[in-house]
């Protein structure tokens, strides 16, 4: 009887290696960088298996999720550029049409309470439901993606593989797609190599750089996530008629004009910056806080102190900072094969 | 020794099985139905009539063409005072009811296994609270697939009233009241349009037992919807709302909509 439970084990733990991928570690599963605060993701839920990881990895690279099945997640989010839009300002829905906001970098989800820069959703399940219904991006119908992936064979062997079941319902949909993002974590660059005491240094600059940002900008991009998840007007408008940013889903006046903190991991590369793509550089950036602040209501206190507006910046300390934020650049990531397009060989 | 294995593991596996099915499942439990049956004042619900058979509170003649709510949190109170929690699931698999009037399947909620005893009273949750949202992608009811996940502004819309009236001025004259919303917050001033309602069975019971299967049948009077305290309807302004605030004075009107009218004791 016992042998027969230990031959039985044995062959458990043989089928999970045996499936021509080596992880290194665990290359499949959670785990949590040790300069990061605590994750927020309900894992308890859905804790990512490989299976799992791999049929939300095809689901997140094919179109198939799209009204025309032309608009795949990556369109908009591609590994290049930490999962942002590397060409657009605005990003293209089906029919080349195109919304108000910037496309945001998929990076360390699992650490977020808020998503979007307008925080209405709070879970990352969810997050992926609004880019499949929004009509200025994939335009389709949750209930007929479901549909579609049933008629799949495809997708049936993989949801049998990843969650035992062959009809496919959405949940399970959004559990795939949330453990493919759950795994983009983003904590590889030369500064976590600095600030883990892992091998790593940075220059005399980027020292400098560093310090300056922790004065100059730490007090909302906060904590290793580089963001404290606020929601702040940082005065790139005065009336935001456009876009009044948190207030549309909170319904008060208080919050307009506010939008989430965005993490500055990777901003080397997630260009074009702020919720509406405004500037293209980080200089353009830096020269906003500290020279053209506009006053409104709701503006940030941090950013109208003792009367002035801004932030007191000199061009040496706007460089230095620059220099401190490509640190922050994390090419492992972007090039992580296991995040890579599963369609193309 | 072997053999003592064995026989323990089989003695381990028929108990397991036998505690499984033996949780609460006494000879005396049965089940009870709740009817949620939709109407306009004295009248049953016709959707998508080709006249404007209704008239609210303001004189103004309309007609429906989707109502549909959540009923979640289930009690159901017996005379001697003990309650029975029909059991909530966290991803909605159970506890969770999409009544729809395009669907008369779904107007009648049938709890099972319930204990037996003479139930007075039905508390029940007209809404989806946040904590089912805070578990993640839901199934069964909350299934977002069934068009009531509330994308942009993360949840449901509790309760979708739709038609249509002359006086509108929207597109096609249509109405659309769709409630939700339930992060109430003081310091951004968000509201809960959750509505948790109690109604006794007007001096009636509802005998659950093995061998009767007995029948609470609710009204929702959409007139009642339309003309209570929380907000006078009228469709001449504001008559497409999707937001939480917008509906605010609106979901007030909700519980005093659901009326127990009797009980089939079966």
């Amino acid at each position: 009887m016992r042998m027969t439970c230990a031959v039985i084990g044995l062959a458990l733990l043989w089928s999970c290696s045996t499936d021509g991928i080596s992880p290194e570690g665990n290359a499949y599963g959670f785990q949590k960088p040790v300069n990061f605060p605590a994750a927020t993701y309900t894992f308890e839920n859905n804790s990512i298996t490989k299976d799992g990881f791999e049929l939300g990895r095809a689901l997140f690279y094919d179109p198939i999720l799209s009204a025309d099945s032309t608009i795949a997640c990556a369109n908009c989010h591609q590994q290049v550029r930490s999962f942002s839009d590397p060409v657009h300002r605005f990003s293209k829905g089906i029919n080349d049409v195109s919304g108000i906001r910037n496309a945001p970098a998929i990076q360390n989800m699992a650490f977020q309470n808020h998503f979007f820069w307008d925080g209405g959703v709070h879970h990352l399940d969810f997050v992926p439901i609004n880019a499949i219904t929004n009509s200025i991006e994939m335009a389709e119908k949750l209930d007929h993606v479901v549909d579609k992936l049933n008629g799949s064979s495809f997708y049936a062997d993989k949801f049998q593989h990843a969650f035992g079941i062959r009809e496919v319902n959405s949940q399970k949909m959004l559990f795939a797609l949330s453990q493919f993002m759950n795994m983009l974590i983003s904590a590889d660059s030369r500064y976590d190599y600095y600030i883990r005491n892992d091998g790593g240094s940075l220059s005399n600059d980027e020292l400098q750089g560093l310090t300056l940002f922790r004065a100059k900008c730490g007090a909302c991009h906060a904590t290793d996530l580089f963001t404290d998840q606020s929601f702040r007007n940082n005065g790139i408008d005065q009336t935001f008629k456009q876009d009044s940013g948190r207030q549309r889903i909170t319904e008060f006046s208080g919050d307009r004009g506010k939008f989430k903190v965005p993490s500055l991991r990777n901003a080397e590369v997630t260009f074009p910056y702020m919720h509406d793509g405004r500037f293209r550089t980080l200089e353009e950036v830096l020269n906003h806080y500290q020279q053209s602040v506009k006053d409104s209501e709701t503006l940030d206190s941090i950013l109208k102190q003792n009367g002035s507006l801004g932030i007191s910046l000199t061009d040496d300390e706007k460089t230095k900072i620059i220099v401190f934020i490509k640190t922050l650049t994390d090419q492992n990531f972007m090039k992580d094969k296991r995040f890579s397009n599963p369609f193309k060989k | 020794m072997k053999k003592l294995y064995s026989i323990l593991f089989f003695l381990s596996i028929t108990i397991a099985i036998v505690s499984c099915s033996d949780d609460g499942n006494t000879d005396a439990n049965g089940p009870i139905t709740l009817e949620f049956d939709n109407i306009v004042g004295t009248t049953n619900l016709e959707l998508n009539t080709s006249t404007m058979p209704y008239t609210n509170g303001k004189g103004e003649s309309y007609k429906v063409t989707w109502l549909t709510y959540y009923v979640s949190n289930i009690k159901l109170k017996s005379a001697d005072g003990t309650v029975f929690t029909d059991p909530v699931k966290s991803d909605g698999s159970s506890g969770y009811y999409l009544v729809d009037e395009n669907d008369a399947e779904s107007q009648e909620i049938t709890l099972e296994n319930v204990p037996a005893g003479d139930y007075t009273e039905v508390t029940f949750t007209i809404g989806v609270d946040a904590s089912q949202v805070d578990e993640g992608a839901q199934t069964g009811a909350l299934d977002p697939a069934k068009g009531l996940y509330w994308s942009w502004n993360s949840g449901y819309i509790f309760m979708a009233l739709e038609g249509v009236s002359p006086v509108s001025t929207e597109t096609d004259k249509v109405f659309q009241y769709h409630v939700g919303g339930y992060k109430e917050d003081a310091a951004s001033n968000q509201v809960s349009n959750i509505k948790t309602i109690t109604l006794n069975f007007n001096g009636d019971s509802a005998p659950v037992r093995a061998e009767h299967e007995p029948e609470v049948h609710l009204l929702f009077d959409v007139n009642k919807f339309l003309n209570g305290t929380g907000e006078q309807v009228t469709f001449s302004t504001n008559a497409s709302r999707h937001s939480p605030k917008a509906c605010a004075d609106l979901s007030g009107n909700i519980s005093a909509a659901f009326v127990v009218d009797h009980v089939h004791a079966n």
